[in-house]
């Protein structure tokens, strides 16, 4: 019997203007029936292309040079349009990773659901609409029939994604192709989705080609992996021989620069130096060796064939590794500046920061003759944080739990309805005029998004040099010397200064952001999702900047992320958010040993590791169902609706933090682990107070 | 949906009476009273005065105003003193004639510039797409009455195959209706200088929605190209169309008046033409308010349309 698809010896270039990309070069793969195949490899590795060079769905000037696509045994090479139509959807269906934009917005789902089944079926409209509420049901879409006359934007994205995969599933295709398919969704949503799709595949016997940048979901889902760089397959392995004995190195270095939750965070992440090569001028040899640590002239010269002994486990590499290794330097600081040292020796009773009972609502209106406020979207409700001189507190939680509203009051650019954020004792939002302006450049932000963040028509130099233009520091000349100090600090070459944002890659531009945001010496630097949107080995590499700049500078930082283990990297304390409530507080350790709510101990567990073992050994999803709306929370406990050990105490009366010892607070009537007797513990006594006097005030 | 459309009207009403009321004075500092052009440049001061009073253009302005309105809520916008008849009569005999040269030429315009501006998206960057780009940038920036002499010189005067100019026997819209060779030029004209600019906007939204995901599902899904491009494209590149079409029906109407002249055909730009010479008092405000209420109504007409067709809006 044919495998379900076998890729052998593709080459797809995408011509440009005037250049042209290599995006894949001589792949091979093959997924048997009921397989699941993962293909992974950083943004521009030619992995999407491959996908869609394997449906001829190549965008503009896409074109297919070489090799051969067989599904179930037929070729798809130079077939005509009018017989792919036909395999399309049909026999080989693609979902992709935005369920938003992949959606058709004017279109009903069941219109959406039923039309490949009219189209490849000749099904009547009845029919199809019946096909549909199967396929819905199918995906564990919750009451499928009163969803079919509903538009995308009435659903959230974990069930969008689950429409996706029904209008994928809708003709039971025998190959499916899913291109990042949890990447845009929150970890508890992306735990069901990816169920949902290995529950699928066991049931219908589909071929399954995964591609993602995420080691942590194919670690669990696949049997084999492929791993891709720059266009080229450089390693196929079955998961676990990839996991514990890989050979390309950067496959090494791959697994290796994810921060881990169980790993000890005052060590440096392996990262990768340097960026992908360009693929409109692929470098002769291997493609890897410029940013090898084993490379060699051969390297440079002569690319690596992909082989090795056993059939089952090729790479491409002259000198290949021999599993994974434990390399992990201590963080470097290179020096203390004065500005670190004096902010450690000056603390004058209160804490540097402090959030006392913040609530922020956004308010729905409605109205025939005059908008009323008629309810609100409650972002944040009532969170108390502290933060001391040089420590680092991270926030996570999923979309919507209200971090990153909270870090915007804490940088003075939101206002909060109630409550007081005070710097140095001070409450930033009584300051007027100079004294606010003062104490702006202690508060200072990193966003996420690193091309939507820098001024496009701004060189490098008038960006880093703007804050401190505006606050008045220092003269020309000082300014430039900070400038060209602090260049040098993140890593950036000298020429940068005469640049534009756009001429540099995403990780660079981010170092430029963080140098923005340190360049005042901030007391408090808020980092929203830092590294969200940067490849792996581009992620380690600032990280490990983010920390030593901490570390040097002495900053107090917040760091927001949904990624509980990119926090748990960066800080010395966690706050756990959910749905605008903060619901458990502790030291790292605290919270991934011995978390007390059952939030956070879901969150830990849903989280893919890479690590197949472990993946594999998970019992259930971790969350059922959806985040409730922000505008009518649940009472009493915001999370019992979604709780396993949730009784009608939980509804009626809202759980107040409680401390677990050394500074561990969680907010549960029915917590993991039995709270400590009283105010023991010596580290509870110093939060203890502000944090359960705002937990009285908020109920 | 309703409390929308309510609130929305409101504002428009609200926003009628401004115009009015600024349209109004404007025209007052310009001329207090029509007098002159009723009685003459040379007039006797003492028939002015006794004209004014008789008429009512003693009194203050703002006395004056209001009574416009009154009137105007009773659907009297006057009388013309120099056709002799009442501006609504007038209105209503050149109204429909301009309804039809507009409307015809804005199906005509919307029928080739939709599909014309999607086929630019499709084959972008072809010779095809820069030809049809570059030929609508000439006709963008060139004025409709120069668009509409060429066409005159070229297909009525060197080949003869329409009229110059429409002919005095088409009174209603049944003769223009009956007599189609009559108007084509005109409408022609008109269409062509609004293909130019509805295929841009066409191209670009159809550009947008080409590179979102959903019409790379479409495909996955097996469709054709040709029913990618009718069920899932056409309504969504259609929805910013709704609001620049809505936009555009007070240009029509500027749009008329230079045709009118032009042609020769008898709609409310040539009327208004004429009451510019003769400073037709009613009739030139009468006109000036007409175009503001299209233009809310256009807005008004847009919004509307476009909540109907894109739930997103409709169901927020």
């Amino acid at each position: 019997m044919p495998p379900a698809l076998e890729v052998t010896d593709l080459s797809t270039h995408i011509k440009l203007s005037r250049a042209v990309v290599q995006a894949v070069g001589n792949v091979d793969l093959r997924i048997d029936e009921g397989e699941t195949l993962g293909l992974v490899g950083e943004s521009g590795c030619g992995k999407s292309m491959l996908g869609l060079s394997i449906l001829g769905l190549l965008p503009n000037g896409g074109r297919i040079v070489g090799g051969s696509i067989k599904a179930g045994g037929r070729e798809l090479v130079g077939l005509p349009e009018r017989e792919l139509r036909r395999i399309r959807g049909n026999e080989v269906a693609m979902i992709f990773q935005d369920s938003l934009s992949s959606l058709n917005p004017t279109k009903t789902i069941g219109e959406q659901v039923s039309e490949p089944v009219r189209l490849h079926r000749g099904a009547s409209r009845r029919e199809a609409l019946e096909r549909a509420l199967e396929v819905l049901e199918l995906v564990g879409l919750p009451q499928p029939r009163e969803r079919l006359r509903d538009y995308p934007h009435q659903l959230s994205g974990g069930l969008r994604q689950r429409v996706m995969i029904a209008i994928a599933l809708s003709c039971e295709p025998k190959v499916l192709i899913a291109d990042e398919p949890t990447t845009a969704l929150d970890v508890t949503i992306q735990a069901q989705i990816l169920s949902v799709l290995d529950g699928l595949r066991e049931r219908l016997g589909m071929a399954t080609l995964l591609v993602t940048h995420d080691m942590g979901v194919v670690a669990g889902r696949t049997s084999r992996i492929n791993v891709m760089y720059a266009g080229r397959l450089v390693e196929t392995a079955p998961t676990e021989r990839l996991f514990s004995a890989m050979r390309h190195p950067y496959t090494q270095a791959l697994l290796a620069s994810i921060p881990r939750l169980e790993s000890d965070n005052t060590r440096a992440l392996v990262s990768i130096p340097g960026i992908p090569p360009d693929l409109t001028k692929p470098p002769s040899g291997c493609r890897f060796a410029s940013r090898c640590p084993r490379a060699t002239r051969q390297c440079a010269e002569q690319e690596p064939p992909l082989s090795g002994d056993d059939p089952s486990h090729r790479f491409a590499c002259w000198h290949p590794v021999d599993g994974p290794e434990i390399r992990t330097p201590t963080i470097a600081v290179r020096e203390r500046s004065a500005a670190a040292l004096r902010a450690a020796s000056s603390t004058n009773g209160h804490h540097l920061l402090e959030v006392v009972d913040a609530v922020r609502e956004y308010p729905v209106t409605a109205g025939t003759l005059m908008r009323r406020r008629v309810n609100s979207v409650k972002a944040v409700s009532g969170v108390s944080i502290h933060l001391d001189v040089g420590e680092t507190l991270g926030l996570v939680g999923e979309s919507g739990c209200g971090k990153t509203t909270l870090g915007k009051m804490i940088v003075g650019v939101e206002k909060p309805d109630a409550g007081r954020i005070l710097l140095n004792g001070a409450e930033v939002f009584r300051l007027r005029g100079r004294s606010l302006r003062r104490v702006r450049r202690d508060l200072q932000m990193m966003f996420q998004d690193p091309y939507a963040s820098l001024d496009p028509r701004m060189r490098v130099q008038a960006i880093l040099r703007e804050p401190l233009v505006i606050q008045d520091v220092g003269s020309r000349r000082d300014q430039d010397r900070r400038v060209r100090g602090l260049l040098d600090e993140v890593g950036l070459p000298a020429n940068a200064l005469e640049r534009y944002p756009h001429e540099f890659s995403g990780g660079q531009r981010q170092r430029i952001a963080l140098a923005r945001a340190v360049i005042l010496e901030p007391k408090v630097m808020v980092a929203d999702e830092p590294v969200s949107a940067l490849d792996v080995s581009i992620r380690s590499q600032v990280l490990n900047l983010m920390k030593r700049l901490q570390a040097e500078h002495g900053m107090a930082s917040i760091v927001i992320s949904h990624d509980l283990a990119v926090v748990k990297y960066l800080s010395d304390r966690i706050g756990v958010m959910y749905l605008g409530k903060l619901v458990e507080i502790g030291t790292g350790d605290q919270i991934y040993r011995t978390p007390a709510h059952p939030y956070t101990e879901a969150l830990i567990r849903t989280i893919p590791l890479p690590d197949p073992v472990a993946e594999r050994s998970k019992s259930d999803v971790g969350i059922r169902g959806e985040l409730p709306s922000p505008v009518n929370p649940p009472s009493g406990c915001r999370f019992r609706t979604r709780c396993p050990r949730a009784q009608s105490r939980c509804s009626e009366e809202e759980p107040l933090l409680r401390p677990f010892g050394h500074g561990h607070m969680a907010a549960c009537h029915f917590p993991l682990q039995p709270p400590a007797e009283g105010n023991g513990a010596g580290g509870a006594v110093a939060a203890a107070p502000d944090v359960s006097g705002a937990a009285e005030a908020a109920t | 949906m309703i409390g929308f459309v309510i609130r929305r009207l409101a504002v428009a009403v609200l926003v009628t009476l401004g115009i009015a009321l600024v349209t109004f004075l404007l025209l007052h500092i310009l001329s207090p009273s029509p007098v002159y052009a009723v009685l003459g440049a040379k007039a006797e001061p003492a028939a002015v005065k006794a004209w004014n009073l008789q008429h009512g253009y003693d009194r203050p302005v703002l006395a004056q105003f209001l009574t416009y309105i009154g009137n105007i809520i009773h659907g009297d916008f006057g009388y013309s003193y120099k056709l002799s008849q009442s501006v609504t009569a007038l209105f209503r005999e050149h109204s429909g004639r301009s309804a039809y040269l507009s409307g015809s030429a804005l199906v005509l315009s919307l029928l080739i510039a939709l599909p014309l501006g999607i086929a630019q998206a499709v084959r972008r960057n072809s010779i095809g797409d820069y030809t049809v780009t570059s030929l609508n940038f000439i006709l963008y920036s060139m004025p409709s009455f120069f668009l509409g002499l060429i066409l005159i010189q070229f297909l009525a005067l060197d080949w003869g195959v329409f009229p110059p100019v429409v002919s005095d026997q088409i009174t209603t819209v049944w003769g223009a209706f009956t007599h189609p060779l009559q108007l084509t030029l005109p409408i022609v004209t008109l269409a062509a200088i609004n293909v130019a600019s509805f295929s841009r906007y066409m191209r670009s939204s159809a550009l947008d929605n080409l590179a979102q995901d959903y019409i790379r599902l479409a495909r996955a899904k097996g469709l054709s190209q040709r029913a990618v491009l009718t069920r899932h494209l056409l309504r969504n590149a259609c929805l910013p169309m709704i609001t620049l079409v809505g936009l555009s029906i007070p240009y029509l109407l500027a749009g008329n008046l230079l045709i009118e002249v032009l042609f020769n055909y008898s709609g409310i730009g040539l009327l208004f033409y004429t009451a510019l010479g003769n400073l037709d008092y009613n009739v030139l405000l009468a006109y000036v308010i007409a175009g503001g209420i299209l233009t809310v109504l256009g807005n008004l007409i847009a919004d509307v349309a476009v909540a109907v067709a894109d739930p997103r809006i409709r169901l927020g």
